[in-house]
């Protein structure tokens, strides 16, 4: 046993220690690269405590999606402040330590009281996981965002949608040659492409399908899916577009519109509001927040209301 | 057998060690970002052995999934403007 307790100790060292390089590098990149590795570790960590779902979001959004969001970020800053390079090394704002003592005092508080109380034995989750087997489901977590806190979910769905919007009301669409990083006339590109894409595609697919049984799911298949998009703009076989088409409305909005038709639509045959009545409902719905979460994300990435294909 | 693969684990953790000293020391950004690609390929593989060691078949596609991010993440450093320490 005293192996698990070395590997444990040493992913709970190891986060702390990178997520204090993560905020005191002295510059941009080197912070953005060291997060990208914080994810990994934290990805690892969540393994370890039994989590393959929230390992699965931590790899797709965390390291990876993020990961690339910021250095793009931080490139198009470049781009529009190129003095900034030279002063991004910046010293510590005033506030920094009375908020990481506060934030500190904060979780320990948590943390003590969280040791005091008694253990539940009707826990929510208790429940949840014994009406699992009425639902023919068998990925618990699947169960409750689908069925048992389906609310939530479609919320959560609202969200994003509601992020996309502010972000175009506020941003001006991104110009083509500030959306991608790499020479689209680099002869390996294509080829990696070429992997990466269908790749992509495939185990969006394979998470979508196996989240009804074991971890995955609609959230982690439209990140991987939003990662192959990401590609595709970084290199410039995607475009920013002014207008969105209707195809792209219909995919961004796919999630809300499957959710609330079944949700609402079940209660004209006398069920409840959102009683979904079948696992081809979970498919369903989960299949359409898949579109609406990949494409979400891929547009918020790309910083424009849509996107088309390279003109050649 | 259970012992073996835990401390096959521990090995490729301690590597992932070794690993960030490169990460942390560079020099460049490239040097950096190679040692971070490195982690996520030795993560792979602590993933796989995890998904025997543990009994967790899942944490295979967790491995396919950074797998394919390592590729998303190298395309969107590249063309990056250098690290200062660099000039």
């Amino acid at each position: 046993m005293s192996v698990d307790l070395l590997i444990d100790g040493l992913l709970g060292l190891g986060m702390i220690v990178l997520a204090l390089q993560v905020v005191s590098e002295r510059t941009v990149l080197r912070s953005i690269i060291l997060f990208v590795v914080f994810g990994l570790v934290m990805a690892l960590a969540w393994t370890r405590l039994q989590a393959p779902d929230l390992a699965l979001a931590e790899a797709a959004i965390g390291a990876g999606v993020t990961g690339a969001l910021m250095m793009m970020a931080w490139r198009r800053l470049l781009i529009i402040n190129p003095e900034h390079s030279a002063d991004t090394p910046r010293g510590r704002s005033a506030v920094a330590i009375p908020v990481a003592l506060l934030s500190t005092a904060l979780v320990a508080t948590i943390g003590l009281s969280a040791l005091n109380i008694e253990p539940h034995i009707d826990t929510a989750g208790r429940v949840a996981l014994d009406e699992m087997t009425d639902t023919g489901l068998g990925n618990p977590v699947t169960g409750v965002l689908l069925l048992f806190r389906n609310l939530d979910t479609l919320l959560e769905m609202a969200v994003l949608l509601i992020a996309l919007l502010g972000a175009r009301a506020i941003s001006a669409p991104a110009r083509p040659e500030e959306a991608a990083v790499v020479e689209t006339t680099t002869p390996l590109v294509g080829a990696l492409l070429a992997t990466l894409v269908p790749l992509s595609i495939l185990i969006a697919t394979h998470l979508l399908l196996a989240g009804t049984n074991e971890p995955g799911g609609a959230f982690q298949a439209g990140a991987v899916l939003a990662a192959g998009g990401v590609a595709l703009v970084l290199t410039a076989r995607l475009q920013p577009a002014k207008r969105p088409g209707l195809a792209t409305q219909l995919a961004v909005t796919a999630g809300l519109l499957a959710f609330v038709g079944i949700g609402v639509g079940i209660m004209a045959f006398g069920e409840t509001l959102l009683a979904l009545p079948g696992t081809w409902a979970v498919y369903l719905i989960e299949t359409a927040m898949m579109v609406s979460i990949g494409l979400t994300l891929a547009l918020l990435f790309a910083g424009a209301p849509a996107l088309v294909g390279r003109r050649a | 057998m259970s012992q073996i693969l835990g401390l096959a684990v521990l090995f490729l953790l301690l590597n992932l060690v070794a690993g960030l000293w490169r990460v942390a020391r560079g020099p460049t950004a490239a040097d950096r970002m190679l040692a971070a690609l490195l982690f996520g390929s030795t993560t792979v593989a602590v993933l796989l052995i995890m998904a025997e060691w543990m009994a967790m078949p899942a944490l295979r596609s967790v491995a396919l999934l950074f797998v394919m991010l390592a590729g998303i993440v190298t395309i969107a450093f590249f063309g990056l403007p250098a690290d200062e320490d660099e000039r």
